[in-house]
C-alpha cells in the first residue's frame, strides 16, 4: 500500500480538531503553497489553555484516535465513536472553499455574462487543480476531508471560578466563540463547532446552580446547541475525566456523523442534477475536453461512498463504490481515455483506490470470499482493459502492478486483523461465508493468509524482473543520450503505471530497481507467515526461492544462513524428496563455496556424488577437488552422521553364522558399496572402522595401495580376504579415525585396498574372533576420507533388512544365507575343554565299605589352567567326604543342609595343557543303602583370559546297596549240663552282706538254669558281583545282666585258611552257631531277650585282602527261658554190630524241662509202630519238681520197610515234596514215633520239640531220621555214643 | 472464443513416511502459446506436493481435536496461488493422495463454457468456473481404487515402500498404476462423478 499516495487507500475516520490547548507544536495545515495563501484562517483570540486538566483531557482524546485501529466491524473496546484527532493551539487553516481566478484572467466584470463561477480548488473545474479540465478525482480531495476539514471543531476554554473574573471571562469566551463561528461560516465549510469548558475549581452544590447559569449564558450568547457545550468539572480523578470525555466524544460523534451525512447528501444532490457543471474558465490547452457527465457521476459516487465510509455505513459505501467503479470502467469513462494520456493512469489509479475501498468494505462486513473474488475481479478487469486498450500484460509494468495488487491485499488482510486467520488458529484459509457456500468457488476465493499473498507478490516481482531483463538496450539508455525519436517511441511502449520508465527500471550501466531485494523482502515476509502457521515445508520452498534471488544478488552469506537450517532440519532427505534435496544441495554448495564455508561444500559434494541425484554435466565429481575454489582458513574436518544426508556409500555387514563360541572366530563379510555417479573420481577411503557392540569393540581397516595379492578384481565387486590382527596400544598412535577407540575393548586391525570406484562394491571377508559370550552385533561403519585439504568422516548404521543376508562368494556369485539377524552373532560361552572322568565307576557300591572314588580332570585347553573344584553330594543324609588332591591338603566337606554335602572351591592348582590331575574322593562306610547324586565342577581360568571363568561339570549317581541279606532260625537244644537244684543251698543267693564288696567283685558265676540253642543263619549276597566272605560271626549283645550267653561257631562253614569264600550273587549260604545261655540265679525264671547281630566280613574279590569290610546284620530278637515246660526230643544213632549193616539202633531221649515253680506231672506214652520196634516205657508218668528236668530214653530199632509200604502209609500226604523223597531215597527215611507227652494236671498234650539233628517236627508229630546206611548221619552227628 | 476450466495438473501419492510414492504431471493449457505443457517443473511440483504435508499435519491435528475427518477426505488443503490448488485425501493406512488442480488448465470452447459459467467475458467466466466442495471425491476414489489394485499385487510389498521403521521408501514402479493415474488425471473434468 505504500506505493499509493498517502491517504488514498486508508480507511476514513471522522476528523476532530481541537483548538485552544497548548500542544507545543504548531498546526500543520498540510496545504500546498498555492492553496496556503488562499487558505482560511480560523483563530481564537484567547490564549490557549495550559492547565493540567486541559492537557489530560487532550491526551485522552488523542489516545482515542481511531485512525490506526483495525478495519473491521468488531468493536474492540466497546466504544461508540471513532475519531481521527488533530490539534491546534490557537489557529488553524482551512483550504479555501473557492479557488481564485487563475492569473491572467481578469477579474470578472459585472457586465460579463455569464460570470465565471468559482469552484473548489480540488475540483476539475478550477484551473488551479491538477485535475483541470477533465480529471476525475484525486488524493488531494480525499486528504482534504481526512486531514484538513474537520467535522467537529472542539474549542477548549477555561471556566474561571473567580467571581470577580467570571463575568469577564465568560464574555470573552462568548466573543471568541462568535468570532470562530463567523470565520467558519465565512469559510463555507459546515464544520460543527463544539465548546468544552474546563472548570478550574471543585464544584460544590451551592455553586452548581451558578455554573449552570453561566453555561446557559455562554450557550445563549454564542448561539451554541446544547449538545455542543460541555463542562468538564474540576477533578483529580482520571476516571471521572475519562467518563466525561467519553460522554463528550460520543455526543460529538453523532454530530460528526451528521456532518458527513450532510456532505453525502450534498454529493447525491449534485449527482441527481444530471448536468455537467461548467468550469470556471473553459480549457484552452490539450484537447479542451472537459469531464463528461459519466465522469462526474463517478466523482459524485466516489464522494458519497467516502462520506458513507466516514459514517461507517459500509453497505452504503460499498454500493456507491461499486457504482463508481462500474461507471469508471464503463465504456463512457475509462474506455474513452486514451492510454497515452496521463488521465489513463489516473483512472487506473482511481479504479485501484475504489477497489481497495470496496475490498475493505467487504472485509468490514466479513465477506472474505467475496473480497477475494472482488480482488480477482478487479485484476481480471484491469488486465482485460490493459490488454485491449493499454500496453498489454506482457511487460514489467503490469507485473509490478500485479505484485502491488497482491501486496495491497496482504496489507488489507493485516489491517482487517481477522481473528479466524490469526496464526494461532493454524488455519490457512477461511471457509467461504454462508451466502456463497455451495457455489462453484475458486480455491483462491477462500481467503488465504497473507503469506500466500506475499508469495504471490514475489512471483509477480520475479516476472517483472524477467520482463525488465528483457528490455532492449536501446530503451535502457537514459533519454538524454538517446535520439528523440526513440524516446518518443519507447514512451508509449511501456506501461509505466506507478513504476519507473525502462531506463530507470533497468538502466544500462548502473543499478536500477533492486528487484531481488523486493522479491526477497516479500519472500521473507511470506516465510515468516508460513512459519507462524507451522508450514515448515512451504517455508522451506519459499526459502529456496529466496536463496535463488539472493544468489543473483550474490549475497552468499545470507544464502548459507537461510539454507543451512533447512538442510539440517527439514526431512526432505529422510522422506525421499530427492529433487528437493538436490536443489538445496546445489544452491547451498554454490553459496558455501563463495562464502568460504568449506564444511558445507564438502557435505554437499559428498552427497551429490550419489547417483540418486541427477548428474550435472561438466561437474568434476571429485571429492578431493571440492575445496579447490574455496578459500580455507584451516583444514576442515567434517563428520557426517548416518541419515544426515543421502550417502552414495552404503554398507552392509554379515556374520556367516548365527552362533559362535567364545574363543572361536566367526567369518564375516563387510560390503561397502558405492552408488556414485559413473565417471566420478574414485574415492580413496583412508580407513574404515566397523564398530560392534558386545565383546568386540571394532575393526579398523586401513588403506593400502595396490594390494593385488589376495584380491580378485571384478567389474562389480571386489572380494578381499583381510587378515586381522589385534591392535596393540592405542597410545602408540593416536587414532583419530576411530572415535570409540578410547574404550578398553579390543580393536582389530587389518589393511586392504580401500579405493572405492563408482558403482563398485568392496567386499571384505574377515575372521572375527569372539571373546565374550553374549551377543556381538555390528553397529555402524565409519568411513574416513582424508586428503591434504580436509578430513571427512561418514558414519553409516548397518540396517537389518530382509535382503541383507547375501554372502558374496566372489565378485559375481553370491548366495543367500538363512540368517535372520545377519548383523548379530550369538556367542555361546567358551566350551570348556576340561574333562572330568572317573576311570573306574561301579554301578553299585556297598554299605559298610569305605568308598574311594578316583576322578581325573584332563586339561584339553591349549594353555595351562588354574582350576578349582566344587563337589556336591546330594541325597538323604549324605556322609561327609574328603577330597584328596595331590599336592594339596585334604579337604572335608561341610553340610549346609541335611540333604547335601558340599565342598566348594578346592584349589586344584595349575593343570598344564593336556595334563591330567587326579582327584580322590573318599567317603566313609555308609551304613544304609542309599542313593546320592555326586556333582563335580571344575572351574578354571586361562592365563590368556584371566577374567573369564570357565567351568565344566560332571554328575555321577552313587548307588549304595547292602551286599547281604540273611534270615535266621533259633533251634532249641538240650543243654548237657545238669540243672541246678532249687533245693541246693549253693544256688540260693546270699543276701547282700556288704555294699562295697559286691560292687568290686566280678559278678558271681551264674548259677541258674541253662539252655542250649542252635542259631542257623542263611545269608545271601545281593551284590552284583561275587564277593569274598572271609568270616561270618555273631555278636551277642548282653542286654540284661541276668543271663549269661556264649556262642560257639560251628566250623566247616568257611575255609579255615582265612582266604574266605567267594560268594556268588543270589546264592544262599548257611552258617550255624551254638548258643548257650544260663540264668544268673535259679530264682530268676522270667523270659530273657536275646539280641544277636550277624557279622559278615567280606572283601571285594579283587581288593586288597587286608581291607576287610564288616557288614553287621542285626538279627531279630529272640526270647529265651520261658516258664512253660518244654519237651525236648533228641536222638542218637548207634550202629549195630558189624554184620547188621542195615540195622541202626536209635536212642530217642525225651527231656521234659519244668522251668516253672510248680510241681508237674506228665504222662508219657509211646505207640507201637510198624516202622520200628522200641524199648522203653510204653506208658509212664513223670513227676517233675519245680526247676528240674527229667529224661526218658527209648531205644528204637527201625524195621526194614519197603517203599511201597511207606508210600501207602504216606499215601495221605501227597504234599511230601520231591526233594524230601529224593533225600530219603538217598540216605534213609523218616519214621514217626507216636510219642505223646501229656500234662496230667491240665490234660494238655505238649509238643515235642526236636532238639537235635535227625529230628524234625512233622505235621503229625515228631519224625526221626533213619539213615539207610551206616555212614549216613553217623559222621555228622554229635549224638551219644 | 475459448475459455479455460480447471484440470488436474499433478497427481501425487505420498506414503506413510511422508515419502513420495508416485507423481504424475499433466500439461496445462498455456494461452500465450495456445499449447499444452506442464505449468511447473517437476521440482516445483515436488515442492508443492511436499508442502501439502504441512497441511496434512495441521489438518489431522485439527481433525483429531475436533473428532472429525474420518472419511479421510481433507478437501482443499490450500491454494498454492490463484491458479493452483491442492486437494488431499488420506487413507486409513496413512497413504496420502494429493491432487493439484490447475484452475485454468484446460481450454474449452465458449459454447461449452456457456454451460459452465454465465460470465460476460472469458476471464470472468474462468474466474467463476470454480469448484464445489467434494468435487475431487471421484478422483480420490479412483486413486484409492488404483492403489488398492496395486496392493493386491502379491509382488507389491507396502512395507518396502513405506518402511514401518519410519524412513523413506521406494517409489511405486508399477506401470499399470502410473497408467491408471494418467487416465484419472486426463479424464477428470469439473462436475464429473465417476472415473
Amino acid at each position: 500500500m505504500d506505493e499509493y499516495p498517502a491517504g488514498s487507500l486508508d480507511h476514513n475516520v471522522p476528523l476532530l480538531l481541537t483548538l485552544g490547548t497548548r500542544t507545543g507544536s504548531g498546526y500543520d495545515a498540510g496545504l500546498g503553497a498555492s492553496l496556503k495563501e488562499q487558505a482560511v484562517l480560523i483563530r481564537s483570540d484567547l490564549a490557549p489553555l495550559d492547565s493540567d486538566q486541559a492537557h489530560a483531557l487532550l491526551r485522552y482524546i488523542r489516545d482515542r484516535d481511531a485512525s490506526e485501529l483495525p478495519c473491521n466491524g468488531r468493536d474492540a473496546s466497546g466504544r461508540k465513536y471513532r475519531f481521527r484527532v488533530k490539534t491546534a493551539e490557537r489557529s488553524l487553516l482551512l483550504p479555501p472553499r473557492r479557488a481564485r481566478l487563475p492569473e491572467g484572467i481578469e477579474a470578472p466584470s459585472p457586465s460579463a455574462t455569464p460570470a465565471p463561477v468559482l469552484h473548489s480548488p480540488y475540483s476539475p473545474l478550477s484551473p488551479i487543480s491538477p485535475l483541470y479540465p477533465d480529471g476525475l478525482i484525486d488524493t488531494q480531495w480525499i486528504r482534504k476531508h481526512q486531514e484538513l476539514v474537520p467535522s467537529v471543531l472542539l474549542c477548549f476554554y477555561a471556566l474561571v471560578s473567580d467571581p470577580t473574573l467570571a463575568k469577564l471571562c465568560d464574555n470573552q469566551i462568548k466573543t471568541d466563540i462568535n468570532t470562530i463561528r463567523a470565520l467558519l461560516s465565512q469559510s463555507g465549510y459546515k464544520t460543527r463547532l463544539a465548546v468544552v469548558l474546563l472548570s478550574d475549581h471543585v464544584s460544590s452544590a451551592a455553586s452548581f446552580d451558578g455554573v449552570q447559569e453561566r453555561l446557559e449564558t455562554i450557550r445563549r450568547g454564542s448561539g451554541l446547541d446544547s449538545k455542543a457545550l460541555f463542562l468538564v468539572p474540576f477533578t483529580d480523578s482520571q476516571e471521572e475525566l475519562e467518563r466525561v470525555a467519553e460522554n463528550m466524544l460520543t455526543t460529538l460523534y453523532t454530530v460528526s456523523i451528521e456532518y458527513y451525512r450532510d456532505l453525502g447528501r450534498h454529493s447525491r444532490k449534485k449527482r441527481g442534477r444530471g448536468t455537467v457543471p461548467q468550469p470556471t474558465v473553459p480549457p484552452t490547452s490539450g484537447t479542451s475536453q472537459t469531464l463528461s457527465l459519466a465522469g462526474w457521476n463517478v466523482r459524485y459516487d466516489f464522494k458519497s461512498a467516502m462520506f458513507a465510509e466516514y459514517r461507517l455505513e459500509m453497505d452504503v459505501a460499498l454500493r456507491s463504490y461499486e457504482q463508481a467503479y462500474e461507471n469508471l470502467l464503463s465504456s463512457e469513462v475509462m474506455e474513452l481515455i486514451p492510454s497515452w494520456s496521463p488521465r489513463w493512469n489516473e483512472a487506473r489509479f482511481l479504479a485501484d483506490v475504489v477497489s481497495v475501498r470496496c475490498l475493505r468494505c467487504l472485509f468490514w462486513n466479513g465477506q472474505h470470499s467475496a473480497a477475494a473474488r472482488r480482488w480477482q475481479f478487479h485484476r481480471e478487469r484491469i488486465a482485460d482493459l490493459v490488454e485491449r486498450q493499454g500496453r498489454g500484460t506482457k511487460n514489467y509494468g503490469w507485473e509490478a502492478w500485479e505484485a502491488r495488487w497482491a501486496v495491497v491485499m496482504a496489507d488489507l488482510i493485516d489491517k482487517t486483523d481477522i481473528p479466524e486467520l490469526a496464526p494461532t488458529t493454524l488455519r490457512l484459509y477461511l471457509p467461504p461465508e454462508k451466502s456463497i457456500m455451495g457455489e462453484r468457488l475458486q480455491p483462491w476465493e477462500l481467503l488465504h493468509h497473507t503469506g500466500y499473498w506475499h508469495r504471490m507478490a514475489a512471483k509477480h516481482l520475479q516476472a517483472r524482473k524477467a520482463f525488465a531483463r528483457a528490455i532492449p538496450e536501446d530503451d535502457r539508455r537514459s533519454p538524454s543520450t538517446s535520439p528523440a525519436s526513440h524516446v518518443a517511441k519507447s514512451a508509449f511502449a511501456y506501461d509505466t503505471y506507478m513504476c519507473p520508465d525502462p531506463h530507470e527500471e533497468y538502466p544500462l550501466g548502473r543499478a536500477g530497481v533492486d528487484h531481488s531485494q523486493m522479491i526477497v523482502d516479500r519472500l521473507i515476509r511470506a516465510r515468516a507467515e508460513f512459519l507462524k502457521r507451522r508450514q515448515a515445508r512451504f517455508a522451506a520452498e519459499v526459502t529456496l526461492e529466496c536463496a535463488r534471488e539472493l544468489a543473483v544478488a550474490k549475497d552468499w552469506q545470507n544464502i548459507v544462513q537461510l539454507l543451512r537450517p533447512i538442510r539440517k532440519d527439514m526431512p526432505f532427505r529422510a522422506e525421499g524428496w530427492v529433487p528437493i534435496a538436490e536443489e538445496l544441495n546445489w544452491a547451498l554448495r554454490t553459496a558455501a563455496a563463495e562464502a568460504g564455508d568449506a564444511e558445507l561444500v564438502l557435505l554437499a559434494d559428498w552427497e551429490l556424488l550419489s547417483r540418486d541425484f541427477t548428474k550435472r554435466p561438466g561437474w568434476h565429481y571429485d571429492i578431493t577437488k571440492s575445496l579447490e575454489d574455496v578459500p580455507l582458513k584451516s583444514k576442515p574436518s567434517v563428520s557426517i552422521q548416518d541419515g544426515q544426508l543421502i550417502s552414495f556409500v552404503s554398507a552392509s555387514f554379515l556374520f556367516k553364522n548365527e552362533e559362535g563360541k567364545a574363543g572361536q572366530s566367526v567369518r564375516s563379510q563387510l560390503c561397502i558399496k558405492s552408488n556414485a555417479h559413473q565417471g566420478s573420481a574414485p574415492v580413496v577411503l583412508q580407513s574404515v572402522y566397523v564398530s560392534f557392540s558386545g565383546s568386540l569393540d571394532g575393526v579398523v581397516l586401513r588403506h593400502r595401495e595396490n594390494e593385488q595379492a589376495s584380491q580378485h578384481t571384478h567389474s562389480k565387486a571386489t572380494v578381499t580376504t583381510v587378515p586381522l590382527a589385534k591392535h596393540i596400544g592405542s597410545d602408540a598412535q593416536p587414532e583419530s579415525s576411530t572415535p570409540d577407540e578410547a574404550n578398553n575393548g579390543v580393536t582389530l586391525l587389518g589393511s586392504a585396498d580401500l579405493t572405492l570406484r563408482p558403482g563398485q562394491t568392496l567386499v571384505f571377508n574377515m575372521e572375527i574372533p569372539l571373546r565374550e559370550p553374549g551377543e556381538t552385533r555390528a553397529d555402524s561403519l565409519t568411513l574416513n576420507v582424508e586428503s591434504e585439504a580436509f578430513t571427512l568422516r561418514q558414519s553409516l548404521k548397518f540396517q537389518e533388512r530382509s535382503n541383507s543376508s547375501i554372502w558374496c562368494i566372489s565378485g559375481s556369485a553370491m548366495k543367500s544365507l538363512p540368517h535372520p539377524h545377519p548383523l548379530a552373532v550369538h556367542v555361546l560361552p567358551r566350551p570348556p575343554k576340561m574333562e572330568i572322568r572317573c576311570p573306574i565307576w561301579r554301578e553299585q557300591y556297598y554299605t559298610d565299605e569305605p568308598i574311594t572314588l578316583r576322578f581325573e580332570a584332563e586339561n584339553g585347553e591349549d594353555v595351562e589352567a588354574l582350576a578349582r573344584l566344587d563337589v556336591l553330594l546330594f541325597g538323604e543324609k549324605p556322609p561327609a567326604f574328603a577330597v584328596e588332591i595331590p599336592g594339596h591338603e585334604d579337604q572335608v566337606s561341610s553340610s549346609a543342609r541335611s540333604e547335601e554335602a558340599r565342598l566348594s572351591g578346592v584349589p586344584m592348582g595349575t593343570i598344564a595343557s593336556s595334563n591330567t590331575m587326579a582327584v580322590c574322593l573318599r567317603l566313609p562306610p555308609i551304613e544304609r543303602s542309599s542313593r546320592f547324586d555326586l556333582t563335580l565342577k571344575v572351574t578354571y581360568f586361562l592365563p590368556t583370559n584371566p577374567g573369564t571363568p570357565i567351568s565344566q561339570r560332571a554328575a555321577f549317581q552313587l548307588n549304595i546297596v547292602s551286599p547281604f541279606e540273611a534270615n535266621y532260625g533259633l533251634l532249641p537244644r538240650v543243654h548237657p549240663d545238669p540243672w541246678p537244684s532249687l533245693f541246693d543251698p549253693e544256688g540260693v543267693p546270699l543276701p547282700d552282706t556288704g555294699n562295697g564288696d559286691d560292687d568290686n567283685h566280678a559278678p558271681a558265676p551264674p548259677k541258674g538254669i541253662s539252655q542250649a540253642w542252635c542259631l542257623v543263619t542263611r545269608y545271601a549276597s545281593f551284590a552284583s558281583e561275587p564277593l569274598r566272605v572271609t568270616d561270618v560271626d555273631i555278636t551277642i549283645q548282653q542286654a540284661t545282666p541276668t543271663i549269661r550267653c556264649s556262642s560257639t561257631k560251628r566250623t566247616g562253614v568257611l575255609p579255615a585258611s582265612g582266604t574266605g569264600r567267594l560268594v556268588h550273587p543270589k546264592t544262599i549260604e548257611e552258617a550255624a552257631f551254638d548258643l548257650v545261655a544260663q540264668k544268673a540265679t535259679v530264682d530268676d525264671r522270667s523270659p530273657a531277650p536275646l539280641d544277636i547281630s550277624l557279622i559278615i566280613k567280606w572283601t571285594r574279590p579283587d581288593a586288597d585282602p587286608v581291607s576287610v569290610n564288616t557288614t553287621t546284620l542285626p538279627i531279630p530278637r529272640f526270647t529265651l527261658f520261658g516258664t512253660e515246660p518244654r519237651v525236648l526230643a533228641s536222638v542218637s544213632h548207634h550202629r549195630g554190630s558189624q554184620n547188621m549193616t542195615m540195622m541202626t539202633m536209635i536212642t530217642l531221649t525225651v527231656t521234659i524241662e519244668n522251668a516253672s515253680s510248680h510241681f508237674l506231672t506228665f504222662g508219657l506214652s509211646m505207640e507201637p509202630s510198624e516202622q520200628f520196634a522200641f524199648s522203653g516205657p510204653k506208658q509212664t508218668s513223670l513227676n517233675l519238681l519245680p526247676v528240674s528236668r527229667r529224661s526218658v530214653a527209648y531205644r528204637l530199632l527201625p524195621l526194614a520197610v519197603t517203599h511201597q509200604v511207606r508210600d501207602e502209609s504216606l499215601g495221605g500226604e501227597k504234599g511230601q515234596d520231591e526233594a524230601e523223597r529224593a533225600e530219603e531215597e538217598e540216605g534213609g527215611m523218616w519214621i514217626r514215633p507216636a510219642l505223646v507227652v501229656r500234662d496230667k494236671y491240665f490234660q494238655k498234650v505238649l509238643r515235642v520239640i526236636p532238639a537235635s539233628e535227625g529230628l524234625r517236627a512233622g505235621k503229625e508229630g515228631l519224625e526221626v531220621w533213619v539213615p539207610t546206611l551206616g555212614l549216613g548221619l553217623g559222621a555228622a552227628e554229635g549224638g551219644e555214643e | 472464443m475459448a475459455t479455460t476450466i480447471p484440470s488436474i495438473a499433478c497427481l501425487g501419492v505420498i506414503g506413510r513416511n511422508n515419502n513420495p510414492l508416485h507423481t504424475s504431471i499433466f500439461p496445462s493449457y498455456d494461452p500465450s502459446t495456445n499449447s499444452y505443457h506442464p505449468v511447473r517443473t517437476p521440482l516445483q511440483f515436488s515442492l508443492i506436493l511436499s508442502s501439502t504435508l504441512d497441511v496434512f499435519e495441521l489438518r489431522s491435528r485439527q481433525n483429531q481435536a475436533a473428532g472429525v475427518g474420518l472419511t479421510g477426505d481433507f478437501g482443499l488443503l490450500h491454494a498454492v496461488d490463484d491458479r493452483l490448488a491442492a486437494y488431499g485425501f488420506e487413507t486409513n493406512t496413512g497413504i496420502r493422495f494429493v491432487v493439484i488442480v490447475d484452475m485454468r488448465g484446460r481450454r474449452i470452447d465458449s459454447a461449452v463454457a456457456a454451460g459452465l459459467a454465465d460470465g460476460r467475458d472469458k476471464r470472468i467466466a474462468g474466474a467463476a468456473a470454480g469448484l464445489r466442495e467434494g468435487e475431487m471425491r471421484p478422483v480420490f476414489k479412483a486413486m484409492q481404487a488404483a492403489y488398492i489394485r496395486l496392493t493386491q499385487n502379491p509382488f507389491y510389498d507396502p512395507d518396502e515402500h513405506s518402511s514401518p521403521l519410519g524412513h523413506g521408501g521406494k517409489k511405486i514402479m508399477s506401470k499399470k498404476f502410473a497408467e491408471e493415474m494418467r487416465r484419472i488425471g486426463e479424464n477428470w473434468t469439473p462436475g464429473i462423478t465417476n472415473l
